[in-house]
This record gives structure tokens, C-alpha cells and sequence, in this order.
């Protein structure tokens, strides 16, 4: 017990001298939290569109009034096609509308209008909402004009609510899930260093040679990060919540506890690459490659894991980021769900304990574990 | 009794055999030195003695324990200071001692401890911020703490100036008991012919073991027996010094009284501190010019200096009559460098190493070839040339590293510690070949902790607190210091200006 004390205490000085793990445990997550509050957005924003009306009839005027009403869409009226494209090629607008001359006599005539949308496809995001919006707002035009008679009323009306994020705000699930990042860069990133540092360093020699067993070792590591990541979390949790007002629904005990157990596999990855790698430099690429990686693509937080081919899908099971996901974006939004918790918990507990026999077992006392790795300047 | 018993013990890696059927036996109470060349398998012995590596066969026992099954009980008995010390550099010295202490279970009572490894006052900075000889006392006492039954020490010396290498080995005999068993293993055979027993390795067997007076009864003739024993060293001629040609205009080939390398007042100040101070040194052609002094005393900076890698805040140097501090590229271009840790690139082959030298001192494509071609027969680099550099004993690595700085023909020629940690074979021969280039006219500037590689030197300049406090042949300085030998001269000296 005083021996693990002291490996602690020692790695936590170590921890406290250098700046890269305060960096990457504080002030990373606020950079991400800013660039992911700030930077990212998946919502609907306003949007510059050309138009050029072709159709002199008054009626028609008003529609073009109204592209300019819209509380997502600015307008600029074009005389011709060629300063549309020029506009659309300096990017001053997104989209452009164009209403033919027969505009109105088709609606008089009880006919089929037709309307151009010019949409950017270089774009395809912004595209799809030039898009949208240009039909709805020309849909409602038509209900309030004198042609509203020609609609034909739907047979279904559809009311549409969206529970645990009315505002449909994408930074009530974005914020929580970076939180995910944050916690696989600490557990992975800088625990990837910590075992190879210790070999590089000649010191991992020293300590075997004295009382410490593997256990201390593996735990000696262990336990600083641990304390470190919860430290994160907890700062990051205060970012979200407190500055950013992200709503949190669900319970502190629970979300402190499941990170817990999400840290606890981080770690488990980290660790057990810097054990069998002893090298600093290949190891910090390694974690970029299994840690962090994944966790940003594969997690379900960037791209829904249902939208992957069939063979991703299945991989995603074995990286723990896409449990946390699920279950911060479930405890942020909607509150504490039994099941999700449990399910979430019960996989991230049986990584984690693998990960941690594994670094158990690959942690020799000999400088000549089983892994054949071991590539000291062994002949001296 | 014994501490160290070892019958018929065998150690392979792969297809090279490190240890080859090995017996051994070491008395307890005694000192032991053991004494090998590069890849001889000392290392390896050491650390399979304590089971941190395991035999391939043979039976070993240490303090009636068996390190193959029984290292946590042996482990509680022993100390050991593997090469590189295993000192944390990010905490302080207390704080070493401290995380030692515990990991061996024995209270926190280091005053003594600290008052005679002269740490005291230091023992709140940080163990990186520690120069050589301080590290080594500090690993030393931490490897001592607990009163430890047997002590093991892999090449404790290394690169360690003789005033702290004294230091070392009083340090040692006063803090250990009648009882304690010490094995130091070492590249100085002075040194080991102070010791109580010396073991000579070769090749993973022993070719010498018994009380080092009775091999010879002083350190001089010891050494030259062990190199005996170890195959003996014939000097032939140096092909490198033969096949190098002399390129420079600045220089007539036949000038010897041209000035190569000109220090003017150079000056290195940190704040307040003065790393460097008022360097000033004149060295004609085809000298060897040594700077001699201990860890820290501005040696290193001095020669940074010197190749434009460190600006002087003060003061310059001409390499070639080109000022360093107005025309840095060129001046380098003059001389080549070999620096004090190894420095090329570890996962580059041989030959590959010397190809991307070649090409960085300027060597057109089309010459480059046949150029490395050549540099690797002169260094008789053949067999090796598709290995990787990290891969190659430290005796190699160091011929690699000069014949990278070789490469382009320099007029001078810079070696920062070159001989740091090769064994006395290597030595005499890196030395045939620096006396055979100095003869042809290359201009030598050398450090050395290695007081009989002093001898070599045509002048040299005492360094200390980043000041010169003596110049001159080895005869005047032996002279001035009133001693019989450049180990003595030294101390001597450095002691005299410290009363000043």
C-alpha cells in the first residue's frame, strides 16, 4: 500500500510539472467546447438567395416580397442569369429563384406553376435548406393569395413535436458528446506516453529492481489519470452546463459514475499501448490511430452509427466511445433512463476490465516480458 | 561464502550469444569489478543476475536466492543502478529519495546521505537540472538506501569527470559495511585495479578473474595485460588518415603555422550566469587541442559555440579565418562534428546514414556513391552496412558518427566526449586514427573525461566555472601542477583555482 502511495504521488508531481497534461485535461476542452459551440453548427442558419422575376403581374410581386420577409432567407433581385451565376460563383448567394413569365397566367388558368431553384451542390447541407425553405415560402405565399382556392387541402394534418430538444438546437447533444472527445484524449493520449517514458527514460529498470510488484505498477499508473479525467469532467460538465447553458436532465451521481467507468476503459486503451509499444513517439501515433480517431468518427456523435455500412456498424461495438455517446447524449437530453444506463454501463464495464487484465498480464517485473517487443540495447 | 554463485549460465538473444557458458563466483565483502568491451555482456549479466532477464540455461544463485523464481525476495536485499541512473528528471532530489525510500520501505532519513554526496544544497532542484556528476552520486544514493546486502553498478562512470569518479568510489567504500558485496561494472581500468577482485569479459566468457595486483601491479601495466587478454591491439595504419585528402585554399598543405580555429573572447551568459566566459584560444594546424574539465564547466556550450549552433553573447570564433558569427554556414562547411550523444539516425541504415550526410555537406549525387562507397571501406563498415545505426554496438556507432563528419574532407575536426563509454580497444584505435588525421594536417579540437587520452593532446586548456584556468602541453601542466600524471594534474589544478 505505501509503495502504491508513492508511485502515485510520483506520478502526480510528474503530472503537475508538466504542462502538456494540464493543457490537455483544462484548456483543450475549452477550445473544443468553443469550436463545437461556435464553430459547428448542423442547424438551419440564414441564407442569401438571388431572384429574378420574369412574371411582371402584381401578384407575383408580392412573392418576391415576401423571400425578403423570411425570418431564414435575405433576398437580392437579379435582372439576369449571368450576374446570378457570378453572384452564386462569389459565393453572395446560396441559391437563386427563378419565376418564369407564365408564372401567374398558369396559377389564373388553374395550371401547374412552375418555379426554378438554382441550388449550390458544392454545398450540399446549405443546398438542401435553399431548398426547403424556397418551397415552404412559396407554399405559404400561395395559401394566403388570391389562388389559395386551387389548393388541394391534404386528407392528413401532421402535428409535429420534438421531444427532448424542442428547438431542435444541435449543440444540446454536440456539446455533451465532446465531452466523449475530451475524455478519450486524456485517458488515451496522454496515458499512451506515460509507460513508454518510464522505459525510454531507463527508469522502469530501476523500479523493478526494487519492491514494486505489478499491481503497483499497473494501479500506479491507473489511478493519477483517473483522477486527472474525473477532474476533466468535472471542469467540462461546469463549462456545459453552468457557462454554455446546455440543459442537463438526468442525474450528476449517474453521469459522474458511467464517465467513470468510460474513463476507465480509456485508460485501459492508453495504457496497454504505451506497455506494448515502450516507445513515446509510436505510441502518441498509435492512440491517435485506435484512440481518437474512432471515438470522432465511429461513435455515433459526427455520423449516426445507423447511416454506416452494414461491417461499421458491427465494429463500433467494440469501441467504447460509442456507449458513452449513447448514453451522455440520453442523460444530458432526456433525462436518466434505466435501460440505456445499464446497457451503456454493463458493455464499458467488461471492456474496461479486459483492458485492465490485459495490461495486467502484457506488465512484467522482467525486462523480457511475453511480448517479444522488448527491445532494449540488450547486448552490453 | 559467496553472494554470487553461477554455474555453466548461457544467455542468447536471438542468434547472438551474450553470455556463453559462464561460472562464476563472487565473494561476499568484496569489490568487484567487471571489465568488458562493448557487447562483451556485462549489461546483460548484470541484469540476468538479478533476474530481470532470464537464463537460457544454467543455474544461478544469489544470496541463496534464485533470481529466476525468487526475484521479489532477492529484490528486498539488493541494489541496483542500471546505466542511465533511473532517476525521475521532473522531481526534485528529496523527492527522488522519498519515492526510493518508500518503493524500499526504509524511513526518510537522508541527511547523511545527502551531506556526503555534497547534494544538501541542492536537494530541492530538480534531478534534469542536474549536471553528470551530480546525477550519478544522486542515482548512487538512491541504489544505497536501505542498506542493500549486494550491490550492482552498470558502468556508474560513464562521461563523469575524475573529480566526481573519486567522489564516486569514496562514496561508495564509506557508506557500505564490511559485508556488503559490491559488482561495479566499468570501461576504466584504472579504476578496477583499485578493486578487491577484477572479472574480464570477452565475448560473453571469462577471460580473467582474480585480484587485479596479481595480473599487474600498477594501472598502467593492468591495462595493458587486460588488452592483452583481450585479444591484444596492434596499431596499423590508418587507412582513414591515408585515404584523406587535404581540400582547403585558406591553408597551404605544408603551412603549420596557419591559424584554423580562433576563439576571441566567447562569451555564453545565461541572466547572470556565465556559462562561458572570456574564451580565447588560438590552434594551428594539424593540432589536437584538448578541453579538459569537469561536467558543467562550459566545455560543451564552448564547442556549440564554435559550430554556429549556439550564438555567443559575446566575443567570436573563426573556423578556417571565417567568423562564426557572420557567416555560420560557411564556416561550418569547414568542419565536421561529432557530438556528444549519438546523433544520427537510429532507423536508418548504415550506409543510408552516410548517404544523407554526404548529400547534407554538399557532395554532388553523381560523386556520392563512389564517396560513401569509399568512406565505408576505410571505416571497415562493410559487414555492417545494412544495419540500422541503432542497432550497432556503441564501439561502431561512435566509428559511424566520425566517418559522417569525415565524410566531406573538413580541414577541422570537432569530438565532443567521443570516447564516452567505449571500451580501451576502441579507444587506442579511435586514437590511431585522430593522431594520423592530426599528422596530415586536420586540426583536432577534442573533450575528454579520459586523463590518459589527455597525453594525446598537443596543448590543452583547463576548463572550470566556464573560465580557463590553464593552457599548455600535458609536460607544462604536469609541471605547473606538480604531479606525475594528467589524473593528478587535474585534480590538482581544479582545486587550486577553487581556493582562489
Amino acid at each position: 500500500m505505501k509503495i502504491l502511495l508513492a508511485l502515485v504521488k510520483k506520478e502526480i508531481k510528474q503530472i503537475l510539472r508538466d504542462p502538456s497534461s494540464i493543457i490537455i485535461a483544462f484548456i483543450l476542452p475549452l477550445i473544443s467546447i468553443l469550436i463545437y459551440m461556435y464553430g459547428i453548427n448542423l442547424d438551419s442558419v440564414k441564407v442569401t438567395i438571388g431572384i429574378k422575376n420574369d412574371d411582371q403581374s402584381p401578384e407575383v410581386a408580392t412573392l418576391v416580397k415576401s423571400f425578403g420577409h423570411s425570418k431564414y432567407v435575405n433576398s437580392i433581385v437579379f435582372d439576369n442569369e449571368k450576374d446570378i451565376e457570378t453572384a452564386l460563383i462569389r459565393s453572395k448567394i446560396k441559391g437563386a429563384v427563378i419565376i418564369p413569365n407564365d408564372f401567374s397566367s398558369k396559377l389564373s388558368r388553374r395550371q401547374t406553376a412552375d418555379l426554378m431553384i438554382i441550388t449550390d451542390g458544392s454545398e450540399v447541407n446549405t443546398a438542401n435548406y435553399v431548398q426547403s425553405y424556397v418551397a415552404s415560402i412559396a407554399n405559404q405565399w400561395l395559401a394566403t393569395s388570391k389562388y389559395n382556392s386551387t389548393i388541394v387541402k391534404p386528407r392528413i394534418n401532421t402535428e409535429i413535436r420534438t421531444w427532448y430538444n424542442p428547438d431542435m438546437d444541435s449543440h444540446f447533444f454536440i456539446l455533451p458528446g465532446s465531452i466523449a472527445i475530451t475524455m478519450t484524449l486524456i485517458g488515451i493520449l496522454l496515458t499512451s506516453l506515460v509507460v513508454a517514458r518510464e522505459w525510454e527514460r531507463g527508469t522502469m529498470e530501476a523500479l523493478l529492481s526494487t519492491n514494486v510488484k505489478t499491481i503497483h505498477i499497473v494501479l500506479g499508473k491507473y489511478i493519477p489519470y483517473f483522477i486527472l479525467g474525473m477532474l476533466s469532467l468535472a471542469f467540462n460538465v461546469f463549462l456545459c452546463v453552468c457557462i454554455f447553458q446546455i440543459p442537463f436532465r438526468g442525474n450528476y451521481l449517474i453521469l459522474f459514475i458511467v464517465s467513470g467507468l468510460f474513463l476507465f476503459t480509456s485508460l485501459g486503451i492508453g495504457l496497454n499501448i504505451s506497455t506494448m509499444l515502450k516507445n513515446q513517439f509510436l505510441a502518441s501515433m498509435m492512440s491517435l490511430g485506435l484512440g481518437f480517431l474512432p471515438a470522432l468518427m465511429l461513435s455515433g456523435l459526427m455520423f449516426p452509427i445507423n447511416s454506416m455500412p452494414d461491417i461499421f456498424q458491427h465494429f463500433t461495438r467494440i469501441i467504447p466511445p460509442r456507449y458513452y455517446v449513447t448514453f451522455i447524449e440520453s442523460e444530458f437530453m432526456a433525462g436518466t433512463i434505466p435501460e440505456i444506463v445499464a446497457v451503456n454501463a454493463i458493455f464499458l464495464s467488461v471492456i474496461g476490465l479486459l483492458l485492465f487484465a490485459l495490461m495486467y498480464h502484457n506488465t512484467s517485473t522482467r525486462l523480457e516480458a511475453s511480448s517479444k517487443r522488448v527491445r532494449l540495447e540488450s547486448v552490453q | 561464502m559467496n553472494t554470487v554463485e553461477i554455474k555453466n549460465l548461457t544467455k542468447k538473444f536471438g542468434n547472438t550469444v551474450a553470455i556463453d557458458n559462464l561460472s562464476l563466483n563472487i565473494e561476499k565483502g568484496k569489490i568487484t569489478g567487471l571489465i568488458g568491451a562493448d557487447a562483451a555482456g556485462k549489461t546483460t549479466l548484470l541484469r540476468t543476475i538479478i533476474g530481470l532477464m532470464l537464463p537460457d540455461s544454467g543455474e544461478i544463485n544469489i544470496l541463496g536466492f534464485n533470481p529466476e523464481t525468487q526475484k521479489d525476495e532477492l529484490n528486498l536485499h539488493i541494489g541496483y543502478m542500471p546505466q542511465k541512473f533511473g532517476l525521475y528528471e521532473d522531481l526534485t532530489i528529496r523527492e527522488n529519495l522519498e519515492l526510493y525510500a518508500d518503493l524500499k520501505n526504509v524511513p526518510h532519513d537522508f541527511d547523511k546521505m545527502l551531506e556526503f554526496t555534497a547534494l544538501t544544497k541542492f536537494q530541492n532542484r530538480l534531478a534534469g537540472a542536474l549536471s553528470g556528476g551530480m546525477k550519478q552520486k544522486l542515482g548512487l544514493a538512491c541504489t544505497l538506501l536501505g542498506n542493500p546486502e549486494f550491490l550492482l553498478l552498470d558502468e556508474p562512470s560513464v562521461g563523469v569527470d575524475p573529480i566526481s569518479r573519486r567522489d564516486l568510489i569514496a562514496m561508495v567504500r564509506e557508506m557500505i559495511n564490511p559485508n556488503t558485496t559490491v559488482l561495479w561494472s566499468t570501461a576504466y581500468l584504472d579504476e578496477a585495479h583499485n578493486f578487491d577482485t577484477a572479472v574480464v569479459i570477452d565475448k560473453g566468457k571469462i577471460i580473467y578473474e582474480g585480484k587485479p595486483h596479481n595480473l599487474a601491479p600498477t594501472p598502467q601495466e593492468f591495462e595493458n595485460k587486460v588488452i592483452e587478454l583481450m585479444g591484444g591491439y596492434t596499431q596499423e595504419e590508418s587507412l582513414i588518415a591515408k585515404n584523406y585528402e587535404w581540400k582547403s585554399k585558406y591553408c597551404d598543405e605544408n603551412d603549420d603555422e596557419c591559424l584554423t580555429v580562433e576563439a576571441d573572447n566567447l562569451e555564453k551568459r545565461y541572466g547572470n550566469f556565465y556559462a562561458v566566459k572570456n574564451n580565447t584560444f588560438k590552434i594551428k594546424k594539424g593540432e589536437i587541442f584538448g578541453l579538459l574539465g569537469p561536467n558543467g564547466a562550459g566545455k560543451s556550450t564552448s564547442f556549440k559555440m564554435m559550430c554556429g549552433l549556439a550564438r555567443p553573447t559575446g566575443g567570436t570564433a573563426r573556423i578556417m579565418g571565417i567568423d562564426i558569427k557572420k557567416n555560420p554556414e560557411k564556416a561550418r562547411s569547414n568542419l565536421g562534428y561529432m557530438a556528444q550523444k549519438f546523433s544520427l539516425y537510429g532507423s536508418l541504415t548504415v550506409r543510408q546514414n552516410l548517404e544523407f550526410f554526404a548529400l547534407a555537406y554538399g557532395i554532388s549525387i553523381l560523386k556520392r556513391k563512389q564517396k560513401v562507397n569509399e568512406v565505408i571501406d576505410v571505416f571497415g563498415l562493410k559487414e555492417y552496412e545494412k544495419m540500422k545505426a541503432e542497432e550497432l554496438p556503441l564501439g561502431l556507432k561512435q566509428r559511424l558518427s566520425m566517418a559522417a563528419a569525415l565524410i566531406h574532407n573538413p580541414p577541422v575536426l570537432f569530438l565532443d566526449e567521443p570516447t564516452s563509454g567505449v571500451d580501451i580497444l576502441t579507444r587506442k584505435d579511435f586514437w590511431n586514427h585522430i593522431t594520423s588525421l592530426a599528422k596530415k594536417g586536420v586540426t583536432i579540437l577534442v573533450t575528454t573525461h579520459f586523463m590518459d587520452e589527455a597525453e594525446y593532446c598537443d596543448r590543452i586548456s583547463l576548463f572550470y566555472h566556464g573560465e580557463t584556468i590553464a593552457v599548455g602541453t600535458p609536460a607544462q601542466l604536469k609541471a605547473q601542477a606538480g604531479a606525475q600524471d594528467m589524473e593528478t594534474t587535474f585534480i590538482n589544478l581544479i582545486k587550486e583555482s577553487e581556493k582562489q
